[in-house]
């Protein structure tokens, strides 16, 4: 039989949390994945702070959960780094969609995840992170600072507790589902 | 007179010998394009012997269904390199291709198993 395997892409800015929501429901430890990339590949007006490398590498993040014998999902961790959003493209084709992670001290970092999946028409969900302690706002005021659409699910989590990452994960599927229903072709 | 003869030792103390560029023939990506990070590979029951050790090394890894990632983090091969490898070994016919995750749009019968699995967990 063949393997089918299935994508979910893990996004938010630097720092939000993305590795330790992959690592609470992985099956293996989270694996890291190099891709090399040469200055050509990289928007000149970008390299800021790699001045004089010919070469830079991208580190991916990913971990796995095995659904059936014939069908495995993936969780890919984006790169943080705003100059690798070309690597989001490879991620986000094909994916079920994403999770986008928001850390409340910084909503701004989870900005451009946000616009990115809404512009593409990727189904995404909000996880706010609360590893970081008591969040200071309100679901309303969240949504208001990521200009989110009313059908964006938004859910509170802890990226280190279990149960919370499967949550997560599973109101992304139920989303992804729902727009598949509502955009099929009658 | 001296003659300068190789052991056929690729790996000196140094490090590799040949570089990657070499080992793919300088091809910068897979001629199947549909291979995707999460893609699912698994070796075919053919003899490995006239192939290059890194080519074993993923004919080996492929033991059971293993995704290109996966390859690539365990072997430390980096991703663009790891594809067109694995290519190589698909079109030589030492592997078999899952079904890619790239599909543009899900079905929901996948979907729903994905679901059915994640509420298990």
């Amino acid at each position: 039989m063949d393997r089918t395997s299935v994508k979910i892409v893990v996004a938010g800015g630097f720092g939000t949390g993305k590795t330790t929501l992959v690592a609470s429901v992985s099956e293996i430890p989270p694996l890291t994945t190099e891709e090399i990339l040469t200055e050509a590949s990289v928007g000149v007006d970008d390299l800021t702070g790699v001045e004089g490398k010919s070469t830079t590498t991208v580190a991916l993040d990913f971990g796995r959960i095995t659904i059936s014998p014939d069908v495995v999902l993936y969780l890919f961790g984006t790169p943080g780094q705003d100059r690798f959003w070309f690597m989001w493209d490879e991620l986000a084709q094909g994916a079920v969609g994403a999770i986008v992670l928001v850390d409340t001290r910084r909503l701004d970092a989870s900005f451009p995840a946000v616009d990115y999946f809404e512009r593409r028409g990727i189904p995404f969900v909000t996880a706010v992170n609360r590893f970081f302690g008591e969040c200071a706002y309100t679901e309303e005021e969240i949504r208001g600072a990521l200009e989110l659409d009313p059908r964006t699910p938004l859910v509170w989590c802890d990226a280190r507790d279990r149960p919370s990452s499967k949550l997560a994960l599973i109101t992304l599927v139920r989303h992804a589902m729902a727009k598949l229903t509502a955009t099929a072709p009658a | 007179m001296t003659l300068e003869t190789w052991d056929g030792d690729d790996e000196s103390a140094a490090g590799r010998f040949v570089p990657l560029y070499v080992l793919v023939n300088g091809r910068t990506a897979p001629r199947d394009s549909t291979l995707d990070l999460a893609t699912q590979v698994v070796a075919l029951p053919v003899d490995t012997r006239r192939l290059e050790p890194e080519y074993v090394e993923i004919v080996h890894r492929c033991a059971s269904w293993i995704s290109v990632a996966e390859i690539g983090a365990y072997l430390h091969l980096p991703l663009a390199i790891t594809k067109v490898m694995v290519d190589v070994l698909v079109e030589q016919g030492y592997l078999r291709v899952g079904i890619p995750a790239q599909q543009k749009i899900f079905d929901l019968h996948l979907l729903d198993s994905v679901l059915a699995g994640l509420e298990r967990l």
